[in-house]
C-alpha cells in the first residue's frame, strides 16, 4: 500500500453535547452537494439520498424520557469496509485519508453500500430530477450522479481541492479553519468542526483528544476519521 | 488538440447551433476563449451578502452565485446576528427561487375563486385593473374600504407601506403573523413599561430555565440563540451551562435539556410564581434587585401565598421535590436565565403567565447583566396587538365595509379559521395578492401581481431581536430576474402614481431602489462620510450596516405600579367527557407557520423528532396510544369543537398522556407542486377562547378527542422509530 505522506488527514469532531438536532447540516449537504430530491415513495423504500442524517433516539420513558441525536455521515474509516469490496476501484482511500468515490469507475454493485456499517453510502435507484428552473441551483463543482451510480459524503473534496490550490498558489500549507465542509460551515451551535488531524495543534485534533471522545461502533475496528464528544451532563435519567 | 477542448469546443457548436434560434444565445453559454463582459467567469463563484427575510430573525447570508445562477445560500461571517451560520430554511431560500411552478406574471381570475383558473396579462393590465379599483374607491371617497393584508413590515418596506396607506386614506394596515411576538411586546409593557423585546444572553448563562421558549426551533433568533447555546454547554473551559425545559410537549429545543418538566398545559405561569414563592420563602432571592426595582421580599411573599408547593405540584402534574430541586438551582446559580415562549403565551392566561417568568428573573437578579435578560434590546415599535385589528378587520369584512383587499403574505393559510377570516375574506368584492407562488390566498384572489423571490430583490432587514445592537441587513438581486415579476413595494409606488395627486406625491423616488438608498443614508448619517455611493457600496459589500453597541439599551426595571402577574387557572375550549385531550399546535421545524412547505428541501428533510418526511402528524404519548388502541402510522381523526382532521399517528414519548401535538405548516391548498394536498393544517383545529368575551390568540387552549379511523396512514420516516443502533450500543 502507498505510504501516507500527505501533511493532510482529514478529519472531524461532532460534538453532541452542542448539537441540537436541528437540520442544518442535512440542508447544507444537499445543497452543496447536488443531491437528489427523493419524493415519499423513494424514502418508504429506504432509498432516501441524505447523505448526511441526524438519527434520533428516545432513551427512557415518559416522564424521564431523553432524547439523543446523533448526525451521521461517512466516518472516512481508515480501515474502510467499503473499499476492498469494489470491484472496480471506484471506491478508494486518498492520501489525504478520505474515502473516495469515483462516480464514473461505480458500475452499481451496491458492494460498498452493503458492507458499510455506518449506512451512510447512498445509491441513486432512481434518476432524479430538478424540474426546470430548479436545475439552476444544481452546482457547476460536482456532478449529477446518474442512476446505477452509488454516492455518498466527500467531505466537500471541492471545497478542499480548492482551498489547497489557493494555498499551494501561495506557497503555504491550508490554514486551520481555511476549509470547511457545508454541513461544519453551517451548524448553527458550532457541534462539527473539521480539520487536519496529522496537525496537533488544529482544533479538531485537539478536540479528538477529549476525554468525552468515542468512535462510532468502535469495536468494529474501523479506526473512523470522525470523533464524537459524548453529551455531558445527563444527570437527569 | 486536446480531448477535452475537443469536446468542449464541439459541444458549443453543437449547441450555440441548436440555440440559435433562442432570444439570446449569449445568456445561455459561455464562451470560454473571450469572456463576457460582466466579470463572470467559467467555473468561478462570486459571493454577494444579502440578508434572509424568510422568518423575522433575519440574518445575514452569503450567495454563492456561479454563471449568473445562484448556487448556494452560506451564512454571513461578518453579521454580527448568525456570524455565518444558517439554519435549514434560510439555506433552503434558493428553491425560492428557482421554483417550478413560480408565477411568471400577473394573472387574473378567470373562474371560480379557488379554482386556479387565471389568464395572464401584462404588467399594464394588471396595474390599470388595480388602480381602477383603488381610483373608485376615492372617487367614491371610501378610502377605508381598503385593507392592506402584510406579516409585520420592518424598516424601508414598513415606511412604504404605512406611507401608502396614509396617504390613500386608509387606516386598515393589517400586520399579522400568527407567530409574532406581540405577546412579548405586551408583557414588556405591563412590567417594564416599554414594549421592547428582550434579548437573552444565552451563551454566558449558567442555567437556563425556559418555560416553553423553543429558541432552537422558531422562538425570535434561532441560528443566534442557537449559536449562543452551543456556547453556553462548551463554549467556556470549566463552566456548562445547564438546561431545565419546562412545557407539556418536549420540543426540540427541549430535547437539549437536562431536565425537561412536563407541566400541564397552561399550569406554566403558575409554576414559575410557585418557584418564586419557594425563592422569597427560603430567602434565596437578590436582595439588592428586589430594591433596586422597587419590589419587596415579605410584600411578595404574602400576595403569592396562594403559590403554595403543595398547590403547584397540583396544578402543573408535577413533583413537589422536582420544584423545589429546580427552584434552588435556578435562585442559587448565577447568572441564571428564565424565558417565557409560545407554547405558554397561546394560552388563555399566556399574558400573565409571560409575566410570571419576567418576575423569577427580577427575583434573582438578572435584568440587565451578562448571562441574564436585557429586556430592552432593539426597537420598540411593533405590533402589540395585531390580533385585535385581525378581529376588527374581519368584522368589517364581514359587515362589506371592506372592497378592496391587498395581500402579501398567505393568511388564508396561516391564520387560524376560528377567527373568521377565512370566510370574511371571502365577502370582499375584490382581492389582490402579491404571491410569487399559487399559494392559499394567490388562489382566492382576483388579481395577483406576482412578487420578486427574495434573491432578486433590493430591500433592508432588521432582525427582529436577537442582538443588542443596532443592525441593518440590507437585500441585494443576486441574479437578474427570471420572470416578467415586480417587487412588492415597486408595484405599490406604480400603484400611487396611476393613482396621481397627493397620492404621487407621497412617494417622490423614481424606484424602490431609491427609497431604499435615502433610507438608508438617514441611518448612516453624517458619520458615513463624503460620497455616500462608495458608502452605499461598501455596505453592499459587507452586507449590511452593522454598528458597535456604544450607545448601551436602557438599563428597564420592574415598571413602578406595574401589577403582579396572576395568571390564574386556564381555560380551556371543549368539555373535558367529549373531547379530553389537550391539543398543542406548534410551528414545524421545516415550515415554520407553513411558508417552507412549498420548498422540496424541507419537505424532504426529516422532521428532527420524530424522522417524519412528506407529511404532517399526531403526536400520541405511548400510554394514550394504547388506551386509544393506535399503532404508530394509523390514520386517526382527530375532533375538536372547531372541527375535525385525519392524519397519521406517531408514537411520541415525549408528551404529556393528556397531551396530543400537531405540527403546523402543511395542509396546502395551494403553493405550487410540492406544497399543495400535502398532510393537514391543525389550525382548522384550533377554537377562539377569548377573556371576559374579548377573544385572545389562544391557540394552545382547545381540547379534542383521537378516534382510530384505520391502520392506513400512509407515514412515512426517514429513520426507524427506535433509530437505527441501539444507544447502548453506541455509548451515546
Amino acid at each position: 500500500m502507498e505510504k501516507m505522506t500527505s501533511p493532510y488527514r482529514w478529519g472531524m469532531v461532532v460534538d453532541l453535547d452542542r448539537c441540537t438536532g436541528c437540520g442544518a447540516c442535512v440542508v447544507a449537504c444537499q445543497a452543496e452537494n447536488n443531491v437528489g430530491i427523493c419524493g415519499k415513495r423513494e424514502i418508504a423504500e429506504g432509498r432516501d439520498m441524505h447523505w448526511l442524517r441526524i438519527e434520533r433516539f428516545w432513551v427512557g420513558e415518559y416522564p424521564n424520557v431523553r432524547v439523543r441525536f446523533l448526525p451521521v455521515l461517512c466516518q472516512h474509516c481508515h480501515d474502510a469496509p467499503c473499499e476492498p469490496v469494489c470491484p472496480v476501484y471506484a471506491s478508494y482511500h486518498n492520501p489525504e485519508g478520505l474515502n473516495g468515490q469515483v462516480y464514473n469507475r461505480c458500475v452499481g454493485t451496491r458492494y460498498c453500500g452493503n458492507n458499510c456499517p455506518y449506512a451512510v453510502r447512498v445509491f441513486n435507484f432512481y434518476s432524479h430530477e430538478w424540474p426546470k428552473p430548479l436545475d439552476n441551483q444544481l452546482s457547476p463543482d460536482i456532478t449529477v450522479r446518474p442512476r446505477g451510480v452509488m454516492e455518498k459524503c466527500t467531505f466537500c473534496i471541492q471545497r478542499i481541492r480548492r482551498a489547497r490550490e489557493d494555498a499551494e498558489g501561495e506557497g503555504r500549507k491550508i490554514r486551520d479553519g481555511e476549509v470547511q465542509p457545508a454541513c461544519a460551515q453551517t451548524c448553527p451551535t458550532e457541534a462539527l468542526v473539521f480539520g487536519n488531524l496529522a496537525d496537533p495543534r488544529s482544533r479538531a485534533a485537539r478536540l479528538s483528544r477529549s476525554p468525552r471522545g468515542f468512535r462510532l461502533l468502535e469495536h468494529l475496528g474501523t479506526h473512523p476519521s470522525i470523533t464524537y464528544l459524548k453529551g455531558g451532563g445527563r444527570e437527569h435519567v | 488538440m486536446k480531448r477535452r477542448t475537443f469536446l468542449q469546443l464541439g459541444t458549443m457548436t453543437a449547441a450555440a447551433s441548436w440555440l440559435s434560434g433562442c432570444r439570446s444565445a449569449n445568456e445561455k453559454l459561455i464562451p470560454y476563449l473571450t469572456p463576457p463582459d460582466e466579470g463572470v467567469t467559467p467555473g468561478m463563484a462570486v459571493y454577494y451578502a444579502s440578508s434572509c427575510r424568510f422568518c423575522p430573525a433575519g440574518c445575514g447570508i452569503l450567495v454563492r452565485v456561479s454563471e449568473g445562477r445562484a448556487k448556494k445560500i452560506e451564512g454571513n461571517p461578518a453579521h454580527p446576528l448568525n456570524r455565518g451560520k444558517l439554519c435549514a430554511r434560510g439555506q433552503a431560500v434558493v428553491q425560492e427561487l428557482y421554483h417550478p411552478d413560480r408565477v411568471t406574471q400577473p394573472l387574473k381570475r378567470s373562474g371560480p375563486r379557488g379554482s386556479g383558473q387565471f389568464t395572464r396579462i401584462s404588467w399594464e393590465e394588471g396595474l390599470a385593473l388595480l388602480t381602477e379599483q383603488l381610483g373608485k374607491l376615492q372617487r367614491e371617497r371610501a378610502t377605508d374600504r381598503l385593507a392592506l393584508v402584510t406579516p409585520p413590515l420592518r424598516g424601508t418596506l414598513a415606511e412604504l407601506a404605512a406611507g401608502f396607506m396614509r396617504s390613500f386614506g386608509s387606516p386598515r394596515h393589517l400586520s399579522y403573523e400568527l407567530l409574532g411576538p406581540d405577546w412579548l411586546r405586551t408583557a414588556a409593557r405591563r412590567s417594564f413599561g416599554q414594549p421592547s423585546l428582550p434579548y437573552y444572553d444565552i451563551a454566558e448563562t449558567r442555567y437556563l430555565l425556559s418555560f416553553g421558549a423553543d429558541f432552537v426551533e422558531y422562538h425570535l433568533s434561532p441560528v443566534q440563540y442557537g449559536f449562543a447555546f452551543g456556547r453556553m454547554r462548551q463554549g467556556r473551559d470549566t463552566v456548562r451551562g445547564h438546561f431545565t425545559y419546562v412545557g407539556g410537549r418536549m420540543s426540540l429545543t427541549a430535547a437539549s435539556a437536562d431536565r425537561w418538566m412536563a407541566a400541564r398545559p397552561g399550569s406554566e405561569g403558575m409554576l414559575a410564581l410557585g418557584i418564586a414563592r419557594l425563592i422569597l420563602a427560603e430567602s434565596l432571592f437578590d436582595a439588592g434587585s428586589l430594591t433596586a426595582n422597587g419590589l419587596r421580599a415579605d410584600d411578595l411573599l404574602r400576595r403569592l401565598e396562594a403559590y403554595d408547593l403543595d398547590r403547584v405540584a397540583h396544578l402543573s402534574g408535577l413533583r413537589q421535590d422536582v420544584i423545589a430541586e429546580v427552584a434552588r438551582e435556578f435562585a442559587t446559580t448565577r447568572p441564571a436565565l428564565a424565558m417565557a415562549g409560545e407554547p405558554v403565551a397561546f394560552q388563555t392566561n399566556g399574558p400573565d403567565a409571560v409575566r410570571a417568568v419576567q418576575l423569577l428573573n427580577v427575583l434573582v437578579g438578572n435584568l440587565n447583566r451578562p448571562g441574564g435578560i436585557y429586556p430592552d434590546a432593539g426597537e420598540t415599535t411593533g405590533p402589540e396587538d395585531s390580533f385585535a385589528e385581525l378581529l376588527s378587520l374581519v368584522d368589517r369584512m364581514l359587515g362589506d365595509r371592506i372592497s378592496v383587499v391587498m395581500v402579501h403574505g398567505d393568511p388564508v393559510h396561516a391564520v387560524p379559521p376560528a377567527t373568521g377570516f377565512q370566510e370574511a375574506l371571502a365577502r370582499v368584492p375584490f382581492i389582490a395578492s402579491f404571491s410569487s407562488l399559487l399559494d392559499d390566498t394567490a388562489l382566492q384572489a382576483d388579481l395577483v401581481l406576482p412578487d420578486h423571490a427574495a434573491l432578486e430583490s433590493w430591500g433592508d432587514v432588521i432582525p427582529l431581536a436577537g442582538t443588542r445592537e443596532p443592525v441593518i441587513g440590507l437585500m441585494q438581486p443576486v441574479v437578474t430576474p427570471l420572470y416578467d415579476t415586480r417587487q412588492f413595494p415597486e408595484v405599490l409606488m406604480a400603484t400611487a402614481r396611476g393613482l396621481g395627486g397627493t397620492m404621487a406625491a407621497a412617494f417622490p423616488y423614481q424606484s424602490y431602489l431609491e427609497m431604499l438608498k435615502s433610507s438608508i443614508k438617514k441611518r448612516v448619517g453624517p458619520a458615513g462620510g463624503g460620497d455616500f455611493e462608495v458608502v452605499w457600496v461598501d455596505l453592499l459589500r459587507q452586507g449590511g450596516l452593522f454598528k458597535a453597541n456604544n450607545g448601551q439599551g436602557k438599563s428597564l426595571r420592574w415598571a413602578a405600579g406595574a401589577t403582579l402577574p396572576d395568571p390564574g387557572e386556564p381555560r380551556f375550549a371543549g368539555d373535558e367527557k367529549q373531547f379530553p385531550l389537550h391539543l398543542q399546535v406548534y410551528p414545524s421545524t421545516a415550515f415554520l407557520d407553513g411558508r417552507g412547505a412549498p420548498l422540496p428541501w424541507l419537505q424532504q428533510l426529516p422532521d428532527p423528532m420524530t424522522t417524519v418526511v412528506w407529511d404532517s402528524w399526531v403526536e400520541l404519548n405511548p400510554e394514550t396510544a394504547v388506551w386509544l388502541g393506535i399503532s404508530f402510522g394509523d390514520l386517526v381523526e382527530v375532533t375538536s369543537p372547531q372541527g375535525s382532521l385525519r392524519l397519521p399517528a406517531v408514537i411520541y414519548p415525549g408528551i404529556r398522556p393528556d397531551t396530543v401535538a400537531i405540527p403546523l405548516g402543511q395542509g396546502h391548498h395551494g403553493g405550487g407542486r410540492y406544497a399543495k394536498g400535502r398532510g393537514a393544517n391543525p389550525l382548522a383545529l384550533v377554537a377562539l377562547m377569548g377573556i371576559n368575551r374579548e377573544p385572545q390568540p389562544a391557540w394552545n387552549a382547545t381540547m379534542v378527542r383521537v378516534t382510530r379511523i384505520s391502520e392506513k396512514g400512509e407515514l412515512v420516516t426517514a429513520g426507524n422509530p427506535q433509530g437505527s443502533y441501539r444507544s447502548e450500543l453506541i455509548e451515546i
